[in-house]
């Protein structure tokens, strides 16, 4: 087993935990009448997340962010460790990128600004590169 | 182990990856930078050909979490083929012109190349099953 699937391992843990962090606050908020609907705008009146305090709803943008990021860092992952092309810069990348992701959240949650913006630079930067470093 | 195909889905992946970079930059120039640091708790739609990549992005995306588990499968139990490479092709130049026919808005087309990067993908998962 790889490093890189030991992160991977762990930022499926955290795409768990960022859900839990999220569906709390949301079913506390919207109570479960709602969220355990079908979820029909014109009987909810209008979508569930526009619904959401503004907190809550950044905590979804950023489960929902994370998932597209680990579609890209899965893919590199596995690449990079079915190849046999694990080094110590790829391992460093998927540490760097589950270091970011996590400190993504608060960044989100309290709006940090620019900070918000640096962090999910730095995951996506260290994603591209495991790519490019197993293409060459 | 490594497959052609396995590059294949890289170059994929660079590319999606390149796709969402495009759009970030599009949002620099198109969308005020306060809004694109804030936490974007009011909801803004793109417009226009941002709009068009931000959509084309998704379905980019989807299309990439639906593709990578037959290609790894296939990789990871040596059931590489001269079919699943064409089909692993296929699927890569669809997606690749699937790009600008969404942004510059070329109706017929733009079904017409997601059509085959499906069908692609799907004969992959049969290959692979």
């Amino acid at each position: 087993m790889t490093p890189e699937l030991t992160v991977l391992a762990l930022a499926g843990l955290l795409q768990a935990v960022q859900f839990v962090l999220m569906s709390v606050p949301a079913n506390l908020e919207l109570g479960v009448g709602k969220t355990l609907s079908p979820r029909d705008r014109e009987r909810l009146g209008g979508a569930l997340e526009d619904q959401l305090s503004a907190k809550t709803a950044r905590l979804l943008r950023a489960l929902n962010n994370h998932f597209e990021a680990l579609i890209l860092f899965t893919l590199a992952v596995v690449v990079v460790s079915l190849s046999g092309q694990s080094t110590a810069l790829t391992a460093a990348c998927a540490w760097i990128y589950l270091a970011a992701r996590i400190a993504y959240i608060p960044a989100y949650y309290f709006g940090l600004s620019p900070w918000r913006s640096l962090i999910w630079m730095v995951g996506f930067s260290a994603t591209i590169l495991m790519i490019v470093a197993s293409l060459l | 182990m490594f497959s052609d195909e396995l590059s294949i889905l890289l170059v994929y992946g660079l590319i999606t990856g390149l796709l969402l970079g495009a759009k970030v930059t599009g949002m620099l120039v198109t969308v005020d930078m306060g809004y694109l640091l804030s936490s974007r708790d009011e909801n803004r739609t793109l417009e226009g050909m941002l709009g068009r990549a931000d959509r084309a992005l998704n379905n980019s995306i989807t299309a990439l979490a639906l593709i990578a588990p037959p290609i790894l499968v296939i990789a990871l139990r040596d059931q590489s083929s001269a079919n699943s490479l064409l089909a692993a092709q296929v699927f890569l130049a669809a997606r690749v012109i699937y790009i600008p026919a969404y942004v510059f808005g070329i109706q017929g087309l733009r079904t017409l190349v997601w059509t085959a990067g499906f069908f692609a993908t799907l004969i992959l998962y049969f290959l692979a099953l």
